[in-house]
């Protein structure tokens, strides 16, 4: 085909949409083909320059990012305000889904490494949803739970392996 | 370093054409900003009306899109419905209305006279009384102030129809834009915030433009009911204008503490001349006061239907009708009162989107 007819006629493939590129985050694998199409609406895409802060321990949190493209790293600062780095996370990876919610203030501070683009689904956009179309909203609620679950479980095995292993506590365990 | 003659010349060019352009600059941008003064002078109240418009079909359109019916097609269809309605209530409205108006502005005279006699009875008490009143003539004043405001009614009337025909065009046109468009230009205006304070700057707009349009839907149907409760009550004794009457203190409610009591003088004023002190007299102002304020607006529609800390301290509600009236006149005294209500939604949305994340510092000591 000469150039301009395949320029014109090319179709972006399922990865290369944002919608194609959503299905395939854990909070959104309930969705169906059909409500892909609203969640792209719904989201926001942000660009990051390399080093800027996405958000900082303490900041008012009201929902996820799921990174597109680049790479973010989590940190804590402590009292001397030295950083942490708990962290990295790259493309399809998502953070602060715990604030999407309900309302809370950022455990942690995240910053992009390189340029990214990273896309966002807030709080207050889930709850239009949660009044225009119950059944979207029901779906997303259900990946978000699902996922917190699975981190929850994580975080109670790790819980559990540390309080066993830490020298002393054996005995002592409730 | 030698200065010569034309080193001065070249700098007093210089000079000139910096003043010049500077004046240049100055005056053609005070031109631009009154011309687009004087060419937006006319949108004010059309764009106002559509957006309280849209504040109030923004639910009928919601609720057809759950049935996922595009935007577009369901405000379509919302006003496809309010066109029919119009239609069918509108050959009858018109005639009915075109005709208490001109009895009303055949009435007026003989209610001035009236109310004027009264004041005559009243003024002649208190200047015995009170000699010191002697030279000030409330009766002419009011006599005057009634001549003027008939002979403006005389002269607006066709002017106003003619207003009221390019708001028809003109209010239904930038409401169908609003509701369709009205999410995405909020989306687009917060995201213009800077990365760093886009959470925050989404989560205010929304919460704020929530408030405010409920602040909106709530005023407007508390005016419809306080309006319709008048026209109702009134329509049981034999005054005339129940309507118009009961139009009036709908539209003057949406004025806190004043608006009532401006709302209440034409109905209480047209009892006094048509049917003197007698029961019926007693009756519309239990109806004003007690039936339509107390029992229905501040006992049920206001703890119903508007947010508490909607609510402005009286000062601020007197200031923000003598600013709006200095503004926009009568219609500016009506907006005042909502668009101050709508800044102190504003502020308090913010005060609390503070508070609620205002946690303890997360570096400092966990036992303190």
């Amino acid at each position: 085909m000469p150039q301009p007819w395949s320029r014109i006629f090319r179709h972006k493939s399922e990865e290369e949409t944002l919608g194609g590129f959503l299905a395939k985050v854990p909070i959104f694998s309930s969705l169906k083909n059909r409500d892909l199409a609203y969640l792209e609406k719904l989201v926001h895409v942000r660009t990051y320059h390399p080093q800027e802060i996405v958000y900082e321990q303490g900041d008012p949190g009201s929902g996820l990012y799921i990174i597109r493209s680049g790479r973010v790293s989590l940190f804590t600062r402590d009292a001397q305000d030295r950083k942490e780095e708990l962290i990295l996370l790259g493309p399809g990876d998502f953070f602060g889904e715990t604030t999407l919610a309900a309302p809370a203030a950022r455990m942690v501070s995240a910053s992009a490494l390189e340029n990214c683009e990273l896309i966002g689904l807030f709080r207050s956009d889930l709850l239009a949803t949660a009044d225009k179309h119950p059944e979207i909203a029901n779906r997303i609620l259900l990946g978000l739970t699902m996922v917190v679950s699975e981190r929850l479980q994580a975080a109670t095995l790790e819980l559990r392996r540390l309080h066993f292993e830490s020298p002393g506590s054996a005995g002592d365990g409730a | 370093m030698n200065l010569n003659r034309s080193h001065f010349l070249l700098f007093y060019l210089a000079m000139t054409a910096a003043i010049a352009s500077g004046l240049a600059i100055f005056s053609s941008a005070s031109n631009i900003t009154l011309m687009l003064q004087s060419a937006a002078s006319g949108l004010f109240v059309p764009l106002l009306l559509a957006l309280v418009t849209a504040f109030l079909l923004d639910p009928l359109v919601g609720r057809l899109e759950k049935y996922y019916v595009g935007r577009s097609a369901a405000i379509v269809v919302v006003f496809l419905l309010l066109t029919v309605l119009l239609w069918l209530t509108g050959s009858w409205l018109i005639a009915y209305s075109q005709q208490m108006w001109d009895s009303l502005l055949n009435d007026f005279p003989r209610y001035t006279s009236g109310v004027i006699t009264y004041l005559q009875e009243l003024q002649a008490v208190w200047q015995r009384r009170l000699p010191l009143l002697a030279q000030y003539d409330l009766t002419e004043w009011v006599r005057g102030a009634a001549e003027r405001f008939f002979s403006f009614l005389l002269l607006a009337t066709p002017k106003s129809a003619l207003r009221l025909g390019s708001l028809m065009l003109l209010v239904p046109l930038f409401s169908f834009f609003f509701l369709r468009d009205g999410h995405t230009m909020r989306r687009k205006l917060v995201a213009l915030a800077p990365n760093r304070y886009f959470e925050m700057a989404h989560d205010l707009s929304y919460l704020i433009s929530c408030q405010t349009a409920q602040f909106v839907r709530g005023r407007i149907i508390e005016a419809a009911i306080v309006g319709l409760v008048v026209m109702v009550g009134l329509s049981f004794t034999d005054i005339r204008y129940a309507p118009l009457l009961g139009l009036f203190a709908g539209v003057t409610n949406l004025i806190p503490y004043i608006g009532p009591l401006i709302g209440m003088v034409p109905g209480i004023l047209i009892a006094l001349v048509d049917l003197g002190l007698g029961g019926q007299f007693w009756w519309i102002v239990i109806l004003y006061f007690l039936i339509a304020q107390v029992l229905v607006d501040n006992f049920i529609l206001i703890p119903v239907l508007i947010s508490r800390f909607a609510n402005l301290h009286p000062v601020l509600v007197i200031l923000a009708i003598v600013m709006g009236g200095k503004l926009y006149g009568v219609l500016g005294m009506i907006i005042g009162v909502p668009i101050a209500s709508a800044c102190k939604i504003a502020f308090v949305e913010v005060r609390h989107y503070r508070r609620a994340f205002a946690l303890p510092e997360t570096g400092s000591d966990p036992s303190s």
